[in-house]
């Protein structure tokens, strides 16, 4: 079959495979960040809480502002990989979001690796590596 | 200028749903710089701490800006497919099943078992390729 699913391309073998390892680094900085985020947020919760008994001020200040740097690294990277994996406005919208609602970065992180992320390198994977037919029952 | 070429390609603008974007974006950033002044005026009353987040927001609120540019400006010229899209022929791949009907008769089994393998991921990250969502 004349370029077909499986040859025919113009590309160099190794293009794909650069691109499957900038997705997975991708990935990986995003949920390091998803997570790191995510638990500094809910230490900032569980501190404001707190507050209605011990006054301890300075504390929230500053995880607060740990919070603030590190959502910034997160809105980066998280951008990045929507843009990479094409993902539709409000779902980016809703990933970016996550970063500032409790426990929330949690859930997406889950939810994008299963809908957006396993796809996406399962077609990348298929596109790098040569064409070894799958066997089907 | 209705009806000119050049307007009809701006026309999905004022579509409902991008209406709806601008005016999320729009908010967005009106919000985001009241808390930068709200934080400003914090700073200035003696909050130290208040000062990081004086800066903080407008920086989140060129963010959304950057952000709705790139949504527009996607719409306008689709992104190329990645590499490995265009690789895997996973559209095209997806398509060629359902409109072909017959296979090639030099095609063997196992082809045919991975081209559909292929068909079924293309139909897993269909939409994927273009980035905008407003659909």
């Amino acid at each position: 079959m004349a370029g077909g699913t499986v040859s025919g391309s113009g590309h160099t073998p190794d293009e794909p495979a650069k691109e499957v390892r900038r997705v997975r680094l991708n990935v990986v900085l995003y949920r390091v960040m998803a997570y790191v985020t995510g638990v500094v947020l809910i230490v900032l919760c569980v501190l404001a809480i707190m507050q209605a008994f011990v006054n301890d001020e300075e504390a929230v200040s500053i995880v607060g502002q740990i919070h603030g740097g590190l959502y910034i690294v997160y809105l980066l990277v998280a951008f990045a990989l929507c843009r990479r994996l094409r993902l539709p406005v409000w779902p980016t919208v809703a990933v970016l979001l996550a970063g500032t609602i409790p426990v929330m970065t949690f859930i997406v992180e889950r939810w994008v690796t299963h809908r957006y992320i396993e796809p996406a390198l399962a077609g990348a994977t298929a596109a790098a590596s040569p064409p070894v037919p799958e066997p089907r029952p | 200028m209705p009806g000119s070429p050049e307007a009809s390609r701006w026309r999905f603008l004022i579509t409902p749903k991008w209406l709806a974007w601008h005016a999320f974006v729009i908010l967005s950033v009106v919000g985001m710089g009241w808390l930068g002044y709200w934080q400003f005026r914090r700073a200035e009353a003696g909050n130290a701490l208040s000062w990081a987040y004086t800066f903080e927001w407008p920086l989140f609120a060129i963010f959304a800006v950057v952000f709705w540019i790139k949504t527009i400006r996607d719409e306008v010229h689709p992104p190329a497919p990645t590499t490995w899209q265009e690789e895997a022929g996973l559209p095209v791949g997806a398509r060629q099943r359902g409109d072909a009907g017959e296979p090639d008769g030099e095609e063997d089994g196992d082809l045919i078992a991975y081209n559909a393998y292929l068909a079924r991921l293309a139909k897993e990250v269909r939409g994927h390729g273009r980035w905008h969502g407003l659909r």
